[in-house]
């Protein structure tokens, strides 16, 4: 597999003047340690381990007018007993809505303050569909949102397969006014091979991975807004169908459309 | 004729080296035809449909491709269509998809575009079944079901289509190449349209995998099913001594005992199998006796078949029935799996079968018997509209149980219309239903409708039978056979409103009656008929529902005698006992009368 690198290449010459971009990037080793994870390793059709995760339920729209019914369903979010999780989103009327999906959280189970968070992940696919895999300030309902603070660390919009975005939403730059890099990948797509997706985080920056390539850095310094990522996130993982970010699915889009999870992995830097 | 020339002469120092030099060249159209590219408009098209247009392109390039549908009934061709190819081959298989830009004058749905038409064995034919069009340009692209295969392709693009609403219109399309996006994913692929078919077979029988499905995932996340030809699709047979299967999808069985037929497109297993159980030798139906001129065939190789609009209608959303039907050393038999129930129609035209008397079917059923087991066949005549529907259809069902039902033998069954009340007309039948419980697939052969000679013509095409009494005992009336008594009239005016004539049949003077209420014949002068026995009388009649002749002597004294009608079987030979006109004086008989209906024709009327 070959990673497009004209997507960000701007950006690492701005940035990263230092380091040789157009080979192998040369990125400090740090000595990560495991705190956090799951394998989700068990038994077909399982739900995710409860000390782990808990269910956003519901179709309020979550703040982006998404079409789907959130459910703990194991039709929409349960094991494979191949050690994978899957998300699976599907064209069902129930609850009023149209679609059903999943959203799982570690919210009031496990919150962290910097380190790395990472996932390897298959995404699906088709107009409409919105994986993601992303954090939320823990002190969201003291604060709100965006003071709490948001880290995208995968977005897909299924009509672009190959091209996921990563992002940072705070006071002064969220919803469309977020800081976004996109990576793409050339003959090939997120949703045909698992890929890791991961952040890497201090309290000077965000650094944004996608298979261990560096694509984007978003610097404290240069954030024209509030840095409000110096307390603990918790991890969200969910499909959603439509959606201001994605557009409206289309009678082309393919159901069921799953997201398969192998690991999500926590680590702090010793 | 430009292009062709210009181009040969650029190719002819590439010939002669083997495949894997052809050319990789992957433009078929960017500012003008590619290298060695030709143009062939399709037979039935429009021949000057396709033209390059140098005022319309996409992004300013120098030219476009545009095709100008006609309007129906235009007189130079029902449609557009063409193929671009090349007299050189080229190795297409560095590629994964035909891509191309579209716009037209008006939004439209073409009817196919694709990739594999060399005007040859088109082999590996690809194509996108109703693309959709507007008037702005629009990239399209039509995924390679399995790139490897293009290893020396001529058909570079080709295209068809048709008036939109009877309307003719213009699109255009440029930048025609042959591209690697490697952004086209999830190729699915399905043979028998990804069912499991489960079918009892014999040594020799031919089938054909059909349901041939191809589905890749666009860039755009959305899926584009594309109509692969078999040739993309690697089949296998798990038993070779019990069925092969050719690069077709073509299935010979060559022996007893179980075999599953599966398929892949590329690296991608196809869902979807076919599941052989080999009897052994094949016995086939028995062959029709019915001489072709007593037959309207629908299905036999004994007779040249009527027009059929199909042996398997799929009638959603409730019919479960597939078709396997296969060929067995040349005989063609209908196979229905997964039986719910299955219609054939003939409705174009449909079937008068007034002049018939039966429905004939054989059926064989390869599975086993069981309780409750039952074979319905209802026959629908669509009524003077000739189409389904509107409140005139009739019909009539049949059920078959066991014994006449059996298991893993031809049976014939033959319905004879006359047991049908409920079918009042047969002069517009359009469908065959059947209808079954616990019967989860059998085979049909022979189906026709005949006459056994009960249904018969409104006009004789025989003469009645020649008279065999003796010329010295007979009084004649009316016959060829003998000299009748003089004088006789035929057609007495009685007040009737019966139209009479003499008529030849088969060179036989006949007497008929047409239009019948009553008839009377006056003889030329009175006869005593005491000394003899009976009255003898020839008669024929398709449509007649009622008819009586009766013997009149003066006074007048009259009895009748009924006549069975209508003669079924064709001429009706009658000898009636004098004794049965009593009081009618036999020694002064001076007239017959006819009553009833319909068209009679009556011979050989005498005494002896």
């Amino acid at each position: 597999m070959h990673t497009v690198r004209f997507f960000v290449l701007s950006f690492f010459l701005l940035s990263f003047t230092s380091c040789d971009v157009d080979t192998t990037q040369k990125i400090e080793k740090k000595n990560w340690q495991l705190v956090w994870s799951d394998d989700f390793e068990g038994v077909l059709g399982a739900s995710p381990d409860a000390k782990k995760w808990t269910f956003d339920i519901g179709n309020s729209g979550w703040g982006n007018s998404e079409l789907q019914y959130y459910t703990n369903k194991s039709e929409n979010v349960a094991l494979d007993g191949s050690g994978n999780l899957v998300i699976t989103a599907r064209k069902e009327s129930f609850g009023g809505a149209a679609f059903t999906s999943a959203r799982i959280k570690t919210q009031g189970l496990f919150a962290q303050k910097y380190g790395r968070f990472e996932a390897r992940l298959k995404t699906p696919y088709g107009p409409g569909i919105w994986p993601a895999f992303w954090l939320l300030g823990d002190n969201i309902n003291e604060v709100g949102w965006p003071q709490c603070g948001e880290i995208d660390i995968m977005e897909l919009r299924g009509q672009q397969p190959n091209i996921i975005h990563g992002s940072l939403h705070g006071p002064g730059y969220s919803g469309g006014s977020a800081i976004t890099a996109p990576h793409g990948l050339m003959n090939n797509r997120y949703d045909a091979n698992f890929h890791v997706f991961a952040i890497e985080w201090n309290e000077d920056s965000i650094d944004y991975y996608v298979d261990d390539y560096l694509y984007q850095r978003i610097k404290k310094s240069e954030v024209k807004g509030t840095w409000v990522y110096d307390h603990p996130f918790f991890i969200i993982l969910n499909v959603a169908v439509g959606g201001n970010y994605v557009g409206f699915p289309t009678e082309q889009t393919p159901f069921p459309q799953k997201m398969v999870i192998d690991y999500v992995k926590v680590y702090q830097e010793n | 004729m430009l292009f062709l020339l210009f181009f040969i002469a650029c190719e002819t120092d590439i010939t002669g080296l083997d495949e894997a030099a052809y050319p990789t060249n992957g433009d078929v159209f960017l500012d003008t035809f590619s290298s060695g590219l030709n143009y062939a408009a399709f037979g039935g098209s429009v021949p000057t449909a396709f033209q390059v247009d140098k005022k319309v392109s996409y992004n300013n390039s120098l030219a476009s491709m545009r095709v100008d549908v006609p309007n129906t009934n235009d007189p130079n061709g029902a449609y557009a269509g063409g193929s671009y190819f090349t007299s050189m081959p080229r190795n297409l298989s560095s590629f994964d998809a035909l891509t191309f830009w579209a716009k037209s004058s008006q939004a439209a749905s073409i009817d196919v575009v694709g990739i594999g038409n060399d005007l040859g064995e088109n082999k590996y034919q690809a194509s996108i079944s109703g693309l959709k069009v507007n008037t702005t340009w629009k990239k399209y692209i039509i995924p390679i079901p399995d790139p490897s295969k293009l290893t020396a392709e001529k058909g570079m693009f080709f295209f068809s289509e048709g008036p939109e609403n009877e309307k003719g219109y213009s699109f255009w399309i440029d930048e025609v190449k042959f591209e690697k996006i490697g952004t086209i994913a999830h190729a699915q692929a399905k043979i028998l349209d990804g069912q499991t078919q489960n079918i009892t077979s014999f040594i020799g029988v031919s089938n054909l995998i059909s349901g041939l499905v191809s589905v890749f995932n666009l860039p755009s996340g959305v899926n584009q099913a594309v109509n692969a030809s078999p040739h993309y699709f690697t089949f296998a047979s798990s038993d070779n001594t019990v069925a092969t299967v050719n690069q077709q999808g073509a299935i010979n069985i060559v022996g007893t005992g179980s075999s599953t037929i599966t398929a892949t497109l590329g690296n991608t297993p196809a869902t979807g199998s076919m599941v052989i159980t080999s009897r052994g030798n094949y016995v086939a139906a028995p062959t029709p006796t019915k001489a072709p001129k007593d037959v309207i065939s629908l299905f036999s190789e004994a007779y040249s078949n009527a027009p059929v609009d199909y042996y398997n209608g799929y009638w959603a959303p409730y019919q479960t029935t597939q078709s396997s039907d296969f060929i067995v050393n040349g005989d063609r038999v209908l196979n229905y799996t997964n039986f719910n129930f299955v219609g054939i129609q003939f409705s174009s035209p449909t079937i008068n079968a007034s002049a018939m008397s039966h429905l004939h079917l054989d059926i064989y059923l390869p599975n086993n018997i069981v309780a409750g087991t039952a074979l319905k066949v209802q026959l629908v005549d669509f009524g003077a509209d000739n189409a389904f529907g509107g409140n005139n259809d009739v019909s009539a069902t049949t059920t078959f149980t066991t014994p006449v039902l059996q298991s893993q033998k031809w049976v014939s069954i033959d319905i004879p219309f006359r047991n049908l009340p409920t079918l009042t007309s047969r002069k517009n039948l359009g469908q065959i239903i059947f209808e079954g419980t616990n019967i989860s697939s059998f085979y049909v052969d022979n189906v026709y409708f005949y006459n056994d000679g009960s249904v018969i013509s409104l006009e004789p095409s025989t003469a009645a039978p020649t008279p065999t009494a003796p010329a010295a005992n007979v009084i004649s009336i009316f016959s060829n056979a003998y000299t009748n008594v003089a004088g006789t009239d035929l057609n007495p005016g009685w007040g009737q409103s019966t139209q009479t004539s003499v008529v030849k049949i088969a060179g036989n003077d006949t007497y008929k009656m047409s239009g019948l209420n009553y008839q009377g014949i006056q003889f030329g002068s009175n006869q005593n008929v005491a000394g003899k026995t009976n009255l003898h009388l020839d008669y024929y009649t398709a449509n007649s529902t009622l008819l009586n002749v009766y013997l009149i002597s003066p006074g007048p004294v009259e009895k009748a005698y009924k006549l069975t009608v209508p003669s079924t079987g064709g001429w009706r030979s009658i000898d009636i006992p004098l004794s049965t006109f009593a009081p009618v004086n036999m020694s002064n008989i001076f007239q017959i009368k006819f009553d009833g209906n319909g068209d009679v024709y009556v011979d050989n009327i005498y005494f002896y």
